[in-house]
């Protein structure tokens, strides 16, 4: 069976993409189950100019770094032809580089810890 | 005691070590030369000792009978013992002999120099009329002369180089090699030679016309040349001849110092008490180290020996042998100097005296197996040690511990020195001298472990059983070896100039500790004058004893100072050594004896001195300038001054002195302080100077016990703890209290006028509702202030606890404040007229205190954090005006929080005081202080329940609401997430 692959986009001006690896799983809250578009993920920034990169997702802050491939990846998309099952691959993007977070997170415990400030901010609100 | 028959013994020792020593000499090519010493040179056999004569000089040595060559290798042996038996005797006649010899000596004692030559006529025709047996018996005590002394008749001809002087007839110079042995060297005729040279040369010089090849100046060097070599050659069997040929034409190069070393034990220039004691150790080696051949002579040698280190004469031996005739000729002038100490020394004498009947029984080594001395440099420990070790057979091996410096190589040498004997050249049993041991401390103690660890496991090794047969014993001994690898054998002396370094600490432990001290002027001084004839050095005694005082009985830079003249062609002169221009030391002198010249006045010769010329206090800057500069730590000096200025008495009604003396202290404390702030170390020449000007002022005739200075690191950690309590304490306040106290001013100013206000005297000890309305109040303002300073009063495990247990049954403790402040104005000899609390009044305020604090903090938890303050200010005034009027307090705290707040905060404020005025009521109604507690949770509760309640869901979401996704970590390897995939997927 043959396959067609094409790639629409001219000589080198293929869309550069790259990966987000991570040791783990991004898992939506419970309350968040249903309504996933459009929700910030994380946070990925680039704190210096070293090829270092954090990613904040929930209260944890991964560490990682950006890794050229062995080889590059082709990102295609499936495009049927026609109703027969006639499959072209078009390709969309070449992946060069990866951004590989393997190191176990850290968390941000600023926000997971109030637990007594509700009895301070109680009377403060109340008494507004 | 039995004395043994001199021949007899003799033949014993002799035969002993021949046997012993004879097949090392077969292979030996030169025999081992005798030494040099004079006096112990003499066997009764003469002919055999003398040195065989010597036809040529090319002869080969292996013509040498063998008989000699075996006297020359047992002599050395052979002439301890004689010599100690000869002292035996000596001791071994009766008191009123004794008597006899001490009054001689005393009579004899002013004339004898080193060079006293009239006395050695006398001896010497003492000896022409006395019997040829024992005639060597009188030149082996100890004597200075060492050629004079010599008799022997034959003379050879030709003689360049002879071990008597009397042998080279004409004009001879005395040689000292290297390892201290001394020949006497025909120099005349070379230098008669060498002037005729020169004025060869001299003629020569002018008639150089080119008419030979070379011109005529090079021929006759190269006949010289000749002449030189053929002379090397000649001599070259004797173990001189190169030390002579080298010397013997730049005499006058050589050292002083090492020339005229001491190179035998009766030249010792030491103190007699020390060099026998040192002999007296050496000797007890004797039957570990030779064997058990000689060891019945041994323990003659070491009764004598004893006898003299102890100088005590009680030992009646009522033997009047045949030593009795010669008995003065034994005397020297050290005799005297050992009765003067004869009170000090019989003290120690029966301590010895024990010591050494335990060893005699015993005959092993020393107990102390390590000799350690110590003294200031000059005063001859290497030179003692090397010479006693000599005179007991020994072979020196030295090790200078400060150029070996790593641990390893130390260990090694010593090592090979204790525990190996030689098989091939001299095999006398080596002798290990190790120089300047505080100098081996480089890294791990170097040489002192080692030897430490040598003596631990030869103590481990020696469990008893120390008088067993030689034989047995070495026997055992070389069993041992197998197992324990380091067993000390052999005799190691150390000597280190500071008894008192720390690294020592171990060795002085274990060793024998002889501490040198100075020889007496004149003997210094005697052998001074003997040297400066030698040399042939014009010099007065006067002057000769100026500078023996100058360098403190230093007798190598004494020497080094002369020769130094010498060479330059000057005289020594008093003026020269009192204006310190010569004969300086330049050694730094410990910290103590600083001060100690600064605080003591120099008495007798410097008064003198001042008598005789005004320039004394100028003498007197300089000398103590120079000392302290060399000494250079002036903040220590000036610190030790300090500390001890004040425990002097000096005569100062009016304070004057005093305040001179602090305000120059100051002075150095502030040029100090500058100089280190800017580092302009030249600045520091100006520290002594204050120091010479407080010695100027205060400087006293007697003798003050100096104290190190203490105070100041005593007093700087105290600060430190103090500021640190402070700093801490100052944290804890409240920051609008805390931000008006800072540290000098709380000190200084404010803290004594808080201690008043802490403790009223007018709180009585009573319970709380038996205090009137005022002295409530009263009470609840100091618990106030308490709160507010973060003071509070604590148990405190007191020592003087009993005495509480009177009082309080309960409590073994005290109470006293949290923070002690008392501790920031408690100062020596100083009482502070603060009352101290009644214990009850203290307990009662821990519990209000700790009340008040609860309160204070359940409340401020409940109210707005903007107005906490106001808050904490209204609840004090309503919490602890409790009983008093409520309309008033609200009023005044209404009044402030006007002030403070916009109008707007009032309704807070208000409910706030309604909460605190319910606490009040349900306190009123329940009366008691233990309900307390609950009231105040309830009301908490209460106002803060049902806000928690509502709140809590909404928080909730919106923690959420912030984080949508969550990362889970998955442990182990990255595979764990990639996940394969099937190309058939693409294309369904």
């Amino acid at each position: 069976m043959q396959i067609k692959v094409k790639c629409s986009c001219g000589e080198g001006k293929c869309p550069e993409w790259a990966i987000v690896e991570l040791q783990g799983a991004v898992e939506a809250q419970p309350s968040f189950q249903n309504c996933v578009e459009n929700l910030q993920i994380g946070i990925l920034c680039r704190p210096s100019s070293e090829e270092s990169y954090t990613f904040t997702v929930g209260y944890h802050e991964l560490m990682g770094a950006k890794q050229s491939l062995k080889k590059p990846i082709l990102v295609l998309k499936k495009v049927k032809v026609d109703d027969e099952g006639e499959v072209e691959l078009d390709v969309i993007g070449v992946i060069r580089h990866k951004i590989l977070f393997k190191t176990r997170p850290k968390a941000l415990i600023s926000r997971a810890q109030p637990v007594l400030k509700p009895k301070i901010n109680a009377p403060a609100s109340l008494l507004n | 005691m039995d004395i043994p028959d001199f021949e007899e013994l003799e033949w014993l020792e002799s035969h002993g070590v021949d046997d012993e020593f004879d097949d090392d000499f077969e292979l030996d090519v030169e025999p081992p030369s005798p030494p040099s010493s004079p006096s112990s040179d003499k066997p009764p056999q003469r002919p055999t000792l003398s040195l065989p004569p010597k036809p040529s000089p090319f002869k080969p040595q292996s013509q040498i009978n063998p008989t000699s060559r075996k006297r020359a290798g047992s002599d050395l042996l052979n002439s301890i013992s004689l010599d100690v038996n000869d002292k035996n005797g000596k001791r071994s006649r009766n008191g009123e002999d004794e008597a006899r010899n001490e009054k001689f000596a005393q009579s004899e004692c002013p004339d004898t120099g080193p060079m006293g030559s009239g006395n050695v006529g006398d001896s010497e025709k003492n000896n022409e009329g006395s019997d040829d047996d024992e005639e060597w018996l009188r030149f082996s005590p100890p004597r200075d002369t060492v050629e004079e002394m010599e008799v022997v008749e034959e003379v050879v001809q030709e003689r360049i180089l002879s071990r008597y002087a009397t042998e080279i007839d004409g004009d001879c110079v005395p040689i000292t090699g290297l390892d201290g042995e001394r020949v006497y060297a025909k120099i005349c005729s070379s230098v008669e030679m060498d002037e005729e040279m020169k004025i060869k040369k001299l003629n020569f010089r002018g008639d150089h016309n080119g008419l030979l090849q070379e011109p005529v100046r090079v021929l006759m060097e190269k006949v010289e040349h000749e002449q030189f070599t053929k002379a090397l050659q000649g001599s070259v069997e004797d173990d001189m001849a190169e030390v002579v040929l080298s010397t013997a034409p730049v005499a006058s190069e050589q050292l002083w110092v090492e020339k005229y070393a001491p190179c035998s034990f009766t030249e010792l220039l030491s103190d007699e008490k020390t060099n026998r004691k040192v002999l007296l150790w050496l000797k007890q080696w004797d039957s570990c180290v030779f064997g058990s051949d000689i060891k019945s002579t041994t323990d003659d040698v070491l009764t004598s020996l004893r006898r003299h280190s102890t100088g005590s004469q009680h030992f009646k031996q009522s033997t009047k042998s045949y030593f009795q005739k010669n008995r003065e000729t034994r005397f020297n002038r050290d005799i005297p100097k050992t009765h003067n100490d004869l009170d000090k020394e019989n003290d120690t004498s029966l301590g010895d005296q024990e010591m050494w009947d335990k060893k005699h029984k015993s005959s092993g080594p020393p107990e102390q197996k390590v000799l350690l001395l110590c003294g200031s440099p000059g005063l001859g420990k290497t030179t003692l040690a090397h010479v006693a070790a000599r005179h007991c057979g020994y072979r020196v091996v030295e090790i200078n511990a400060s150029d070996d410096r790593s641990a390893s190589t130390i260990e090694a040498k010593i090592l090979d020195v204790v525990q190996m004997n030689s098989v091939i050249a001299d095999s006398k049993p080596k002798c290990l001298v190790i120089d300047e041991i505080d100098g081996a401390l480089g890294d791990g103690k170097g040489a002192v472990e080692i030897i430490l660890q040598l003596l631990s496991a030869e103590k481990k090794s020696d469990t008893g059983k120390e008088n067993i047969a030689q034989e047995e014993n070495s026997g055992r001994k070389s069993s041992r070896k197998k197992q324990k690898s380091s067993v000390l054998l052999r005799p190691v002396i150390c000597i280190c100039n500071d008894l008192y370094v720390p690294a020592l600490r171990p060795l002085r432990q274990v060793a024998k500790v002889h501490i040198f001290v100075q020889p007496t002027v004149s003997r210094v001084v005697n052998r001074l004058k003997y040297i400066c004839t030698k040399e042939g050095v014009k010099t007065s005694s006067v002057a000769l004893s100026a500078l023996a005082e100058n360098t403190e009985c230093d007798i190598r830079s004494c020497l080094n100072t002369l020769q130094f003249l010498n060479k330059k062609k000057e005289i020594l002169n008093v003026m020269d050594i009192s204006s310190q221009v010569v004969g300086r030391k330049d050694v730094a002198k410990s910290a103590f004896h600083i001060w100690k010249e600064i605080f003591q006045k120099k008495r007798g010769k410097s008064s003198s001195r001042s008598n005789k010329s005004s320039s004394s206090t100028s003498k007197d800057f300089e000398f103590l300038y120079s000392m302290i500069s060399n000494r250079g730590d002036y903040e220590l000096i000036l610190d030790g001054i300090y500390e001890n200025i004040l425990q002097l008495n000096y005569v100062d009604p009016l304070m004057q002195k005093t305040v001179q003396c602090l305000d120059n202290l100051g002075v150095s404390d502030i040029a100090h302080r500058y100089i280190m702030r800017t580092q302009q170390m030249s600045l520091l020449v100006y520290q002594p100077p204050i120091a010479i000007f407080i010695h100027g002022l205060i400087a006293q005739l007697e003798r003050k016990d100096i104290e190190w200075p203490k105070s100041l690191q005593r007093n700087r950690t105290i600060l430190a703890e103090r500021m640190d309590m402070f700093h801490t304490w100052h944290g804890r306040i409240s920051p609008y209290i805390s931000r008006h106290l800072s540290a000098k001013s709380f000190v200084e100013d404010s803290i004594s006028s808080l201690l008043h206000i802490l403790s009223p005297p007018t709180l009585r000890p009573v319970a709380l509702h038996l205090l009137s309305e005022k002295e409530k109040s009263d009470l609840g303002q100091l618990v106030n202030t308490m709160v507010s300073y973060a003071i509070t009063y604590k148990n405190i495990k007191s020592d003087r606890s009993d005495t509480w247990r009177h009082e309080d049954a309960l409590e073994a403790t005290t109470i006293a404040l949290d923070p002690p402040l008392s501790n920031f104005i408690h100062f020596k000899d100083y009482n502070s007229c603060h009352i101290d609390l009644a214990l009850a009044v203290k307990q009662v305020l821990v519990h209000e205190v700790e009340k008040q604090k609860i309160l204070q903090g359940s409340l401020s938890r409940s109210s707005n954090p903007h107005v906490e303050e106001n808050h904490v200010f209204a609840k004090n005034n309503a919490g602890t005006r409790l009983p008093s009027k409520s309309s008033c307090t609200n009023g005044s705290v209404e009044k402030k929080t006007n002030q403070i707040s916009p109008a707007a905060e009032k309704a807070k404020l208000s409910k706030a005081v309604d909460e605190v005025k319910s606490v009040q009521r349900t306190r009123k109604t329940s009366g008691g202080l233990t309900s307390f507690f609950n009231r105040i949770k309830k009301v908490n509760k209460d106002g803060s329940e049902v806000p928690n309640n509502v709140d809590e869901p909404k928080s909730a979401t919106v923690r959420r609401d912030s984080h949508p996704f969550l990362f889970k970590y998955n442990e182990g390897f990255t595979n764990a997430v990639k996940r394969p995939v099937r190309i058939r997927e693409f294309l369904v």
